[in-house]
């Protein structure tokens, strides 16, 4: 198994990439080594990184003998725009990252400015139900793992050149194939662990916060935002799931069963360890 | 532009035409579905509160709606296993035989299947699929696709500048928010809405307060309504704009929702929609919705508007010492409450208002 390590700061890379995982995780994981550094986010455009943090991060994975990998979320037209300016200023100083994207636009933007940097399609590109109130009755998961579901799109992945399909534990399984070539190049598959997300969107309540009564929510969704949530994220108690839930900025992650996401390791070459739940 | 409304028997073609209609929407569950996948979701709404009792039915719908187009939902986020080949061939059957326009469709397995059956030209995509920019646009103009549905959670400028040609554009227009971006929510109304239970988290406090206040907006303020017109999320005074933007449809959201509720959004769309069309001012559009609807104070500050920037010169500020411009906050606490007195909108309503309820779906 081979790991890609999301960390908050370049400071502290791990020489066990486990030990980047939350304790009551770590049994779950195989021995591997560390491969990728990744970085940026993947549910809210106001936490891309600026040139000078993405540069900290390319330097840190160079340090260390691993591929930088940026993630990129959905974004807005002026977000897209925020995306090829910085991997533009990244070339410029000889950084040249790997692109987790989960827009199609990121991915024609990857096709028509940077078509050099590899490419990997993100947990947003896989829509399948996350729903944590599933659990109840079924705490080892329903997922069929059956990988039919993604045939076409796999191979619209390919003509793009996409590298690797990444997903989190999903209720149905599938998206990262079954690792053979589905007639045509294997696609890498990376697993995000332990963190699931359940909804995300652009009604961040933590970007409310910085607006007085009246304001904040829908009113201020093209606002940049200074991103309080980069603290810790918020432990949020739900009466219809025991699964530990998170709140991180604009999203809502929480914590598979054990057994569920145990199910998901025979079919990911590459797991992402998350310290914590970050949007 | 054109008032799309939804739709789910024939009885509701000629009022709602009358009123303004000039598209409809149905869901339609393919023969046999269940005993195949089970409670796997083909639509995104309830098949049984929100969809077309059968084929039969929707035949009425088509002819009944003459030369208004009719599409057909098929817009889960996802599908079982072997359901694809099912919808493809179900999809196609609805074009061919059932006289359905185009089908909506956001599960891009399901797109390309479509398109290589020879039916991408009849698909329209989604606001599930969250095409939010023009590169996002381009995408999916290169699969064929004839139209695509803008995602409630975009401003003006963001339509503007992601509304490229080759394109059918269609915009939400009336009632049903929702606090996540649809797209982004991976769970399922099927165990209750799951923002409907969602809290900021612990200790948040008046912070809390606000946000179940945006979220009973967009629930159409609880289930309410003002001389019969819903109380939910509206984009009518940014009609013209959304008109240069190159907007041609307008979404009226709601199929599982009586025929009262219906037509009230139609008229009052297809009211403001004359306005706009001759040249009316925003102002002058909410002042006659105003007039029409009641419940004023849900409009001086934009509580309920889809496209809140079309006030952008009066919508409140981020507070002082929190400006956007602070680009790093590293181990600031999270989501201080705010510290004003709490607030509320009382809203006059002419028809007595139903309890907010703890419900399993829309209104």
């Amino acid at each position: 198994m081979e790991y890609g390590l999301r960390l908050t700061t370049p400071r502290e890379v791990p020489s066990d990439p486990r030990e980047a995982c939350p304790p009551d995780w770590r049994d779950l994981l195989p021995e591997g080594r560390a491969v990728a550094l990744y970085f940026g986010t993947e549910f809210c455009e106001d936490r891309l990184p600026d040139l000078e943090e993405a540069s900290a991060y390319c330097g840190a994975a160079r340090d260390r003998g691993l591929e930088a990998t940026l993630t990129t979320p959905l974004v807005s037209p002026e977000g897209l725009r925020a995306i090829d300016r910085l991997l533009g200023s990244l070339a410029s100083d000889g950084w040249h990252p790997a692109v987790v994207f989960n827009d199609w636009g990121v991915l024609e933007l990857l096709q028509e400015r940077h078509p050099a940097l590899p490419r990997r399609a993100g947990r947003l590109v896989n829509r399948s139900l996350r729903d944590p109130r599933a659990y109840r009755d079924a705490t080892a998961g329903t997922a069929s793992h059956d990988a039919s579901r993604f045939t076409r799109l796999h191979a619209l992945l390919r003509r793009f050149g996409v590298e690797a399909v990444e997903t989190d534990a999903d209720l149905e399984g599938g998206f990262l194939g079954d690792g053979g070539d589905d007639g045509g190049r294997p696609l890498g598959r990376a697993l995000h662990f332990p963190f699931t997300y359940a909804a995300s969107g652009r009604g961040c309540p933590l970007k409310a916060a910085l607006y007085p009564e009246g304001g904040g929510f829908a009113q201020a969704f093209a606002d940049p935002c200074p991103a309080p949530c980069r603290g810790k994220p918020l432990s949020v108690r739900r009466a219809d799931t025991a699964l530990p839930h998170w709140r991180a900025g604009n999203t809502l992650f929480y914590e598979p069963p054990h057994e569920a996401t145990r199910a998901w390791l025979p079919h990911a070459d590459r797991i992402v360890i998350h310290p914590m739940a970050a949007p | 532009m054109k008032i799309l409304a939804p739709i789910k028997s024939a009885d509701e073609v000629r009022p709602l035409a009358e009123a303004g209609a000039g598209e409809f929407y149905c869901g339609v569950t393919p023969p046999g579905w269940e005993a195949a996948f089970g409670q796997a979701a083909v639509h995104r709404r309830s098949a049984r509160s929100a969809g077309v009792s059968g084929l039969g039915e929707l035949r009425r719908i088509v002819a009944l709606a003459g030369a208004a187009p009719v599409f057909a939902t098929l817009n889960a986020p996802s599908y079982p296993a072997g359901a694809i080949p099912r919808l493809v061939e179900f999809g196609r059957a609805l074009v061919e035989e059932s006289g359905i326009a185009a089908l909506i469709v956001a599960e891009l397995e399901l797109v390309l299947a479509l398109g290589d059956a020879g039916l991408a030209g009849r698909v329209h995509v989604s606001s599930l699929a969250t095409c939010r920019n023009p590169g996002a646009a381009s995408f999916y103009r290169t699969l064929g696709v004839s139209r695509v549905i803008l995602p409630r959670h975009m401003t003006l400028a963001e339509i503007e500048q992601t509304a490229i040609p080759g394109l059918e554009w269609e915009a939400f227009l009336l009632n049903d928010g929702c606090a996540f971006e649809e797209g982004t929510c991976s769970t399922t109304h099927a165990f209750r809405p799951y923002c409907i239970d969602d809290q900021v988290g612990h200790s948040q406090g008046r912070l809390d307060e606000r946000y179940a206040f945006w979220k009973w907006t967009l629930n159409n303020c609880g289930c309410q309504t003002s001389r019969g017109y819903t109380l939910g999320p509206c984009g009518l005074c940014a009609l013209a704009r959304l008109e240069r933007a190159g907007v041609e449809s307008l979404k009226v959201v709601g199929r599982e929702a009586p025929l009262a509720r219906k037509l009230g959004s139609v008229r009052l769309a297809s009211l403001a929609l004359r306005l706009a069309e001759g040249g009316a001012t925003r102002e002058t559009i909410r002042d006659a919705v105003v007039a029409e609807r009641g419940a004023p104070e849900l409009c001086e500050s934009a509580h309920l508007c889809y496209y809140p920037d079309v006030w952008a010169d009066s919508l409140p500020k981020p507070r002082q010492g929190q400006a956007p411009s602070t680009r790093r906050a590293p181990g600031h606490p999270p989501a201080a409450p705010a510290a004003s007195a709490r607030r509320v909108v009382p809203i006059r309503v002419d028809t007595p208002a139903p309890q907010p309820p703890a419900r399993n779906g829309p209104c």
